[in-house]
């Protein structure tokens, strides 16, 4: 039996623990870093884009003008999700470097694996904040559309004397189906997903590139194929396949991206289907496989960088 | 570097696991309709899509609401080959959308065809010629919109009113108007089925149309439109006076002026 002393750097070890309470520290340090970055001004743009999607279009009918008002907005909302997770993640790092943030950080007993993920959910807030509030307003500006557009349509009807109840009944379903649903808000839950996938891609390319050009550029790429990796895929399970290289060119493109066309409803949602819960559940569930793996590659990537 | 090799297996090994797992979900979206179905329509047009899909992401949605307000300004500007080839790529980036192909269609089948028939400046061959293309292009359209939404019912309806209206095929409008009904249009689609068949020149036809009206005669009474229809699949099937509705007969109405060029 061995009687040896423990050392203090064992002990130190030891103590450090993941923390939820110090990740959630990073978190927020890092939402007030963003919000100094000024990238929460896209709110305004979108603002007024609703707005004028909305309102500009007035000679096209109810359903084009419901139509056109959620795929301009929820098509802005997918891109500033994606574009502000992609820029500021592949951002921070290279900023919490120069700024000597970073040695500040790591230089006190919290272990990389909650630096990383206290940046990841800070990023993720900022997103998930800025959605709700662009999803509030969209719902508002549906929502009195819709009822304008229902008055506006019956009344050009009597006027005409168009109105049976045949034709008022299908304006009126026309009307709720692409108006204000709970299916607009699983569509929003969607472009989250995707965008918590493509932000946890750029974190793990973060953590090996050596410029934030090179992260956000092959970022991208990633986030394109990924689009199409359903395709890719496809064509590798086709048997009558010919050529290894064909068959392994595929293979790497799948292998190594993620399908983001599974988080893609936004145009099921825009001409009125009904979300289901399975859809929900199917989404959430590979998303959230998606940043567990992702995140572990990037912690065994990160742990070993020489800062 | 341990740790590097650690990150790389672990990136195959979940890629290795991941591609059956996706493959299942995107089999499950497209069953409850939440992602597309690939389309498959020869090598071209698949690679077509392919490339729209995987270059545009999820913002297909949005590029065709940009393309389809462009159309809008091209209509009012009466320019109808750009309005065309617009809503054709309009088609191409949401082929299920049935507005698009019914926007597409209404364009080319009444407003251009109406366009080049009252156009003064044409030579009146010129313009019943381009009458009835874009008439027949207006067809096109909607059949082509059928095969990729081979059950909706507003396109079945659509094709129903074309054929009604432009090229008074009324067997055609009438096997329309019911497979809008088959497919859960609403009910005056059946109604309007057995019009068109009723107008026909086909025996099937008109026993089609008569079966129908005779059950919507004897559930809800007579209407004005209802017996006229039926006076006249009696007369055409030649039934015995005992088998005719007892309701008077409609008063015919004089013949409607002719809008279009006669075929």
């Amino acid at each position: 039996m061995s009687d040896a002393p423990t050392s203090p750097n064992t002990e130190a070890q030891t103590r450090v623990r993941f923390s939820p309470r110090r990740v959630w520290t990073l978190a927020m340090a890092t939402v007030t870093q963003l919000v100094r970055m000024k990238i929460l001004a896209f709110l305004v743009v979108f603002c007024l884009l609703a707005v004028g999607a909305g309102f500009a279009f007035s000679v096209i009918n109810p359903e084009q003008q419901l139509n056109l008002l959620k795929s301009v907005t929820l098509g802005s909302l997918q891109i500033f999700s994606i574009v502000i997770g992609v820029v500021s993640t592949a951002l921070l790092l290279p900023k919490d470097m120069e700024d000597r943030t970073l040695y500040t950080i790591l230089s006190k007993p919290v272990p990389r694996f909650d630096y990383l993920l206290g940046k990841l959910i800070g990023v993720l807030l900022l997103i998930g904040g800025g959605l709700i509030v662009m999803d509030a307003v969209l719902s508002l500006i549906l929502w009195l559309r819709q009822s304008m557009l229902f008055e506006d349509a019956v009344a050009r009807m009597q006027m005409e004397k168009l109105d049976s109840p045949e034709a008022v009944a299908q304006v009126r379903e026309i009307v709720a189906r692409q108006g204000l649903t709970w299916n607009l808000h699983w569509a929003v839950w969607a472009i989250f997903l995707k965008a918590t996938v493509v932000t946890t891609v750029a974190l793990l390319l973060s953590s090996i590139a050596s410029s934030t050009l090179f992260t956000i550029v092959i970022t991208f790429c990633i986030t394109i194929i990924g689009h199409g990796e359903a395709l890719i895929r496809e064509f590798f399970f086709q048997p009558n396949l010919s050529g290894m290289a064909s068959r392994a060119a595929t293979l790497v493109l799948a292998v190594i991206c993620p399908d983001l066309a599974q988080f893609d409803i936004v145009d099921s949602v825009v001409s009125g289907e009904i979300v289901p819960w399975g859809a929900v559940y199917d989404m959430t569930g590979i998303a959230a496989l998606y940043v567990t793996v992702y995140l572990f590659v990037t912690h065994l990537l990160f742990v070993e960088k020489e800062l | 570097m341990k740790r590097k090799l650690q990150a790389i297996a672990v990136l195959l090994a979940f890629g290795a696991v991941k591609l059956p797992l996706e493959q299942k979900i995107t089999r499950d979206l497209r069953q409850q309709k939440m992602l597309e179905e690939p389309i498959h329509l020869g090598v071209g047009e698949d690679l077509g899509q392919a490339g729209l899909a995987a270059s545009l992401g999820g913002l297909r949605g949005l590029a065709a609401c940009m393309f389809h307000l462009r159309a809008h300004v091209e209509f009012t500007n009466v320019n109808w080959a750009k309005v065309d080839s617009l809503y054709k790529l309009v088609t191409r980036l949401q082929p299920r959308q049935a507005r698009y192909w019914d926007e597409a269609s209404w364009h080319m089948a009444y407003n251009a065809a109406s366009y080049y028939l009252y156009n003064q400046e044409l030579k009146p061959a010129l313009r019943g010629q381009l009458y009835h293309d874009h008439i027949k292009r207006g067809i096109a359209i909607l059949h082509e919109g059928l095969k990729f939404l081979p059950d909706d019912p507003r396109l079945w309806q659509k094709l129903g009113e074309l054929h009604w209206h432009r090229s008074k095929d009324f067997k055609k409008s009438g096997d329309a108007f019911w497979n809008s009904f088959q497919h859960g249009g609403l009910g005056f689609t059946e109604r309007f089925a057995a019009y068109a068949w009723a107008q026909s020149n086909d025996l099937e036809s008109w026993k089609k149309g008569y079966a129908i009206l005779k059950r919507l005669y004897d559930k809800s009474g007579p209407t004005p439109g209802l017996v006229e229809h039926l006076k006249m699949l009696e007369q055409n099937l030649n039934l015995p006076a005992s088998q005719r509705i007892r309701a008077a007969a409609a008063v015919l109405r004089g013949q409607e002026r002719q809008t279009g060029p006669l075929k």
